[in-house]
């Protein structure tokens, strides 16, 4: 196994193996849970259209995925710097190329078992299997960029202003203000505002893409606006977690 | 008036009534389309035709005419946001000659269950009034969009076998 | 030489941190590097090992330049970093094998074994980093530093935490690798005693500056420093602020006075200015001469000036 590859079975290792990370999963899982009870459990909600459950769905599991890796983002620069094991990394015979590659590789694997938790939630709300295949294909295509922007992001804000704490809270409001045009009402989203930042928001990028397959019926390829402008975003946070890495020194 | 006489005249204006009704120079007209399914569910689609003719000897100017859904289950009488039922809410047209017809498709996907009532209004700019086609009523039937059969065992199932690669994490 | 480092300065945030920075490091040579909190010890060691750009002075690590080529300086050096984490969910064979899987060497667990006897830690089977002792963490941080089979360690603070036995017990596995192995090893640490014991050569750094470098015997005994002496006094000394030239009063200790004197000054001399100036001398009795005040008196010294 080449030096990349040790370094992501180490990072994954850390989601998937320690404690903390196992606790993040949990509350993934929880909180999944939670919605599909209440699903069960709420006579409107159970009556709900059911592409519009699926929908809703896999919005849930991508803006959670979203939050969790920014979380993980964080923590692999800013919070292992803080818990003294990042300039042992930094002193090995690895690039700063390759250290952040096997960090990336390790946060890909981490949304991958995020994605995989989150595979049984759709079946089991998706019952007709209306569109529900094609929900797990787009949460993968489209949603597997977002969170992976988010990782990014994380990443190059714990190294450049290196506290966790710091870290977190400036990522968590970036999240949320991506994530408020979702919480204005369809005549502020529709105002020249709300549908200019709409454009160009991933979030709303990836969830007018869910409504379009989902309930709508599109196909992925009629996606292929708001995917690009979903990649060019992941490729700005890359290029700032690339950029803010090269500049930790201890 | 002989009652023979009124009651002849009610029945023809009846007929003539059914099938179109006309306000001014503008008639609607409104029917479920043939392919529609007889017990329709929610999540299913329908469609209603619609046929809008100027019937008048001058052109109608500004055209516009919109859906409109209602439930109409007792108790629960309420207009629908059109919202997520469909997309194509309104048809408009700049002008329309005498005589001329305004074919149009109204497609619906069933949103929730229930009694409903669909109607087809038109107003034109040099229009006194509203125009409006028959009513068309159907019913949704309920659908369990959610089984709890498959949901409860997830719903706890995951999370314990989270917990349970904590647990053996922590003992091995 | 593995380390040549001549004239470094740096800062960092528009402060100067180091001023003027030479240090040199031989193959099987073991290096002090001394100095108060804050006189820029981790920042040197932080630009011999690249993580750092100065803004003015030369670096030569193992021959090469760390800033230019970092991964072959790295391949050949072992460090304990004075801050030493550790992933605490891993084993420390399982982490001693991370490290040697990075570094490219063995990482069977036959080698992980021999490695952490060599630093004698001794954790149970599969008894996880999370729960090993101050000691053994600081063990398993030296075993790491070990994993490349480094021709250069720079150890900080290798023995914090460790019992006499156990820093005992470093030194002879440090001394071992110096004097058989030819390891260079740039020791940064607060304890004398170790300094004492292990390094032939030392240098003192004061607010980024180096200002001793050499021999550790020939600093003590050419009288590099001050001579230190105690000083009695019957009462308070003068008002009287005029002193001899090359003596200087560090600190009262009650009725005694820590006095320093130059090398070129004459001690009876500076004692006869001090007794016509006025000055109640009773008693006057040499102090130390070892290595703590060398350290000292130049610390302070510079300091005060």
């Amino acid at each position: 196994m080449n030096a990349i590859g040790v370094l992501v079975r180490k990072e994954a290792g850390e989601v998937l193996m320690s404690g903390r990370g196992l606790t993040w999963l949990l509350a993934l899982s929880g909180m999944l849970s939670v919605f599909t009870l209440l699903l069960v459990s709420n006579t409107e909600l159970s009556l709900l259209d059911n592409a519009q459950v699926v929908y809703d769905m896999v919005g849930l599991v991508t803006a959670l995925g979203a939050l969790l890796a920014l979380i993980l983002g964080a923590d692999s620069v800013a919070g292992e710097r803080e818990r003294g094991t990042l300039v042992p990394l930094l002193l090995t015979p690895l690039s700063r190329g390759q250290i952040l590659a096997g960090k990336l590789g390790g946060l890909l694997i981490a949304w991958g078992v995020m994605y995989v938790l989150a595979l049984p939630y759709l079946w089991a709300v998706g019952s007709t299997g209306q569109n529900m295949t094609d929900a797990m294909v787009v949460l993968a295509v489209l949603g597997t960029p977002v969170v992976l922007a988010f990782a990014f992001f994380g990443m190059g804000l714990g190294a450049v202003l290196g506290s966790l704490r710091s870290t977190l809270l400036t990522g968590l409001v970036v999240l949320i203000l991506s994530a408020s045009p979702l919480l204005l009402g369809p005549s502020l989203r529709q105002a020249t505002v709300g549908r200019a930042f709409d454009a160009v928001n991933p979030f709303s990028g990836a969830l007018n893409a869910y409504d379009a397959v989902i309930i709508d019926s599109q196909t992925l390829i009629a996606q292929a606006g708001h995917w690009l402008t979903i990649l060019a975003w992941t490729g700005l946070a890359l290029w700032f977690a690339v950029h803010g890495f090269k500049r930790v020194s201890r | 008036m002989r009652p023979f006489t009124a009651t002849v005249l009610f029945v023809v204006l009846l007929a003539t009534a059914a099938g179109s009704a006309q306000a001014g120079d503008v008639s609607v007209s409104l029917e479920p389309a043939p392919g529609n399914p007889s017990a329709p569910r929610m999540g299913d689609r329908l469609h209603f035709h619609s046929v809008i003719q100027n019937q008048g000897q001058q052109a109608v100017d500004g055209l516009i005419a919109w859906i409109s859904l209602v439930q109409i289950d007792k108790g629960r009488e309420q207009p629908m946001d059109l919202e997520d039922w469909s997309a194509h809410k309104a048809v408009t047209s700049a002008s329309l000659a005498p005589g001329a017809k305004l074919d149009t498709d109204w497609p619906m996907r069933l949103i929730q269950a229930g009694h409903y009532r669909v109607v087809i209004s038109a107003v034109s700019r040099n229009g006194v009034g509203l125009s409006a086609s028959p009513f068309v009523d159907f019913e949704v039937l309920p659908k369990p969009v959610v089984e709890s059969r498959r949901v409860l065992p997830v719903a706890f199932g995951v999370p314990l076998l989270v917990i349970g690669a904590m647990l053996w994490r922590r003992w091995s | 030489m593995l380390i040549d480092m001549q004239h470094v300065q740096l800062s960092l945030n528009d402060a100067p941190v180091l001023r003027d920075v030479s240090l040199s490091l031989g193959e099987g040579e073991i290096y002090g590097l001394l100095g108060p909190n804050g006189a820029g010890k981790s920042t040197t060691i932080a630009v011999v090992l690249g993580l750092l750009s100065p803004d003015a002075g030369q670096v030569q690590v193992l021959g090469q330049d760390p800033l230019v080529q970092p991964v072959a300086v790295h391949r050949q050096v072992g460090v304990l970093p004075e801050q030493n984490g550790f992933y605490g969910w891993m084993t420390g064979s399982d982490y001693l094998a991370f490290f040697a899987r990075l570094y490219g060497r063995p990482h069977d667990a036959e080698a992980m074994r021999a490695l952490m006897a060599q630093v004698g830690l001794a954790p149970r089977d599969g008894q996880r980093i999370a729960t090993y002792s101050r000691g053994m963490a600081q063990r398993l941080g030296l075993a790491r530093a070990l994993v490349p089979q480094p021709r250069l360690l720079i150890l900080d603070e290798p023995t914090n935490g460790l019992d006499p036995r156990g820093r005992r017990e470093i030194h002879d596995v440090l001394i071992e690798l110096s004097t058989r192995h030819g390891v260079g090893i740039l020791l940064c640490t607060h304890l004398l005693d170790d300094v004492d014991r292990l390094c032939q050569r030392i240098g003192i750094m004061v607010e980024g500056r180096s200002v001793v470098e050499g021999g550790l015997s020939e600093l003590i005994r050419s009288g590099h420093s001050a001579a230190r002496f105690r000083v009695r006094l019957r009462e308070a000394p003068p008002a009287d602020t005029r002193r001899p030239t090359g003596v200087s009063f560090i600190r009262s200790e009650g009725e005694w006075w820590i006095a320093d004197v130059d090398p070129s000054t004459q001690p009876e001399q500076a004692w006869r200015e001090l007794l016509f100036l006025g000055w109640p001398i009773v008693e006057v009795v040499r102090a130390g001469g070892g290595l703590e005040d060398l350290y000292l008196s130049i610390t302070e010294q510079r300091t005060a000036a």
